[in-house]
């Protein structure tokens, strides 16, 4: 489902935190939202279900405007799972949780089962989430978002608290819902984590669009460091160490890298190579 | 000493495996703990029993002891920021400055000593510009802040941190981490947090938990051994030529460390295959 912003500002009483925010998110692809601290990322989250409502400009679920929707009908169409997951959870066991939203927005739970084993809950389902560790919390609330099966997923910071192990569960259900083509859009500071899932980069400073595009033109960028400076994003490791190591392009994730470094050794070593047969000739 | 753990070992309740076990761990001035370890681990158990914050929990066992200088309960003792920060701030103040002065003012100081603490602290976390602010319009990464600064007005001799950086945007996490480089040469740190840069920055001393033990306690760089990066998380140079070793990699040199802390010696080491 695409998710239009045209023009959109947003007030608090005291505190203009979006200032005329527009970009349009594709169907089916991961986009995240960089900024620093109050940048406007929670702001511009809570504006796509509709429990803030633009002070001005509109925000658009394909052709559906969210003035025009109460929360509860706009819960069809986006799950958004809260930065602090206390404030989500309520339900007395982890089942139950996981199953409220599926089944009464959405009808039929059919993702339950799947959610609960990409995210290793099984063996918690009967538990209470309050009597859980905070990275499991993360993960059931980040569960029960995704288990609505709607057309988007919204995640605020869904990396943090989380150690590597419950990182990588977070990894297979951003490309579980990619292959199912939801739109995910992804809040976050770990872009060293996030990056190889990401097709698009908001960056947000003092509620204003920095830049709004393609993961890969932004590192294309002559300005993409100084870009990220600006906006409290501190340039990602494996970017840097590519650049370094003169990789030939920008690598996500370690081992991108490492296969990269090889194939360029590799066409390296064949040109050698082809010189000396020509040499010999 | 300011804290020692002995033998220390506690349950949540009876049912319930134990959050931590045969704890030894003694913690002086001056020096700075990161505990790392996946979660569920007991990082934060450890944090809440060092704070002296176990004794809420009416159904919990525990057996061993933990040490404490006489003072430590008292202001300029013991603080902690908690994982779940939000429940930290008081809401009764409507401005940052009022609310990270509170903790000062409820212990008694004179007036001029808390406004100066307040100042000092905002300015340390660099959130002066928050200062009249209502701490109920804050975003999640600022009421962080807001509950550092509250600890650092608090001038502790341990100061306890769980994930501090959780909600931080990079820039803000590197500058807490100076913050805390700086403060560990005066006081005590007490780190959980599983940041591979922070513990780099800040941390004299690992101790990697797993299932309520301790399973490994020392300097990072001494703590590296095959099978424990499946509990710490190591830098992207260190866990990339890790890799390369591990996979036996025929360009690279046969004296490359498999564990390579350094930036400059890990890219040096991957500048073999290139």
């Amino acid at each position: 489902m695409k998710i239009v912003y045209d023009g959109v500002s947003f007030s608090y009483p005291s505190k203009t935190a979006l200032k005329n925010v527009s970009c349009e998110i594709s169907p089916g692809s991961v986009a995240l939202v960089v900024g620093h601290n109050g940048s406007g990322k929670s702001t511009f989250l809570k504006l796509m279900n509709g429990i803030l409502k633009p002070t001005q400009g509109d925000v658009r679920l394909e052709d559906v405007n969210t003035r025009d929707k109460r929360v509860s009908e706009l819960a069809r169409y986006c799950a958004l799972s809260f930065q602090n997951p206390d404030d989500q959870l309520f339900a007395s066991t982890v089942m139950k949780e996981l199953r409220f939203g599926s089944e009464n927005i959405m009808g039929d739970g059919s993702l339950v089962d799947a959610v609960s084993g990409i995210l290793h809950l099984e063996d918690y389902l009967q538990m209470n989430p309050l009597s859980l560790t905070y990275a499991l919390r993360r993960l059931v609330a980040i569960g029960g978002s995704m288990a609505m099966d709607t057309p988007i997923l919204a995640l605020d910071e869904p990396t943090s608290g989380l150690s590597q192990r419950e990182k990588a569960y977070l990894g297979s259900l951003i490309s579980h819902s990619k292959s199912l083509k939801k739109t995910v859009v992804i809040v976050t500071h770990d872009l060293n984590f996030l990056l190889p899932f990401a097709d698009d980069i908001l960056m947000l400073s003092h509620g204003e669009v920095r830049y709004f595009g393609g993961r890969d033109n932004l590192f294309d960028r002559n300005d993409v460091r100084q870009l990220m400076a600006g906006c409290g994003v501190r340039y990602p490791i494996y970017a840097r160490m590519s650049a370094t190591l003169g990789a030939g392009k920008y690598c996500y994730e370690g081992k991108e890298l490492i296969d990269e470094l090889i194939k360029r050794k590799a066409g390296a070593a064949q040109r050698t190579n082809g010189q000396h047969q020509l040499e010999g000739a | 000493m300011l804290i020692s753990f002995k033998d220390f070992s506690f349950a949540y309740s009876e049912d319930l495996a134990p959050a931590l076990k045969h704890i030894n761990l003694e913690i002086n001035e001056g020096k700075s703990v990161v505990v790392s370890g996946l979660s569920g681990a007991g990082k934060s158990t450890l944090c809440l029993a060092a704070a002296d914050s176990l004794s809420s929990y009416p159904a919990a066992v525990a057996s061993g002891e933990i040490l404490r200088r006489r003072d430590s309960g008292s202001i300029g003792g013991t603080a902690i920021v908690m994982q779940n920060f939000y429940a930290q701030i008081t809401y009764l103040r409507s401005t940052v400055f009022e609310e990270v002065a509170f903790s000062c003012e409820n212990n008694g100081l004179p007036r001029d000593e808390i406004i100066r603490r307040a100042g000092e602290a905002l300015e340390k976390i660099g959130i002066e510009h928050l200062a009249d602010r209502n701490p109920l319009e804050l975003s999640g990464g600022e009421k962080q802040k807001v509950v550092l600064a509250t600890a650092l007005a608090m001038k502790p001799t341990l100061l306890i941190l769980d994930e501090p950086i959780s909600q931080l945007d990079p820039e803000s996490a590197a500058h807490l981490a100076d913050v805390l480089a700086e403060l560990k040469k005066e006081i005590a740190l007490l780190i959980a947090e599983n940041d591979p840069y922070l513990t780099l920055k800040v941390a004299d001393r690992v101790v990697v938990l797993s299932e309520g033990e301790v399973i490994a306690d020392g300097a990072f760089g001494r703590i590296l051994e095959p099978g424990i990066e499946e509990h710490v998380e190591l830098p992207a140079w260190t866990r990339c030529v890790s890799e390369a070793v591990k996979e036996k990699h025929p360009d690279m040199e046969d004296s490359t460390k498999r564990y390579e802390l350094s930036y400059k010696s890990a890219i040096a080491a991957l500048r073999g295959i290139r």
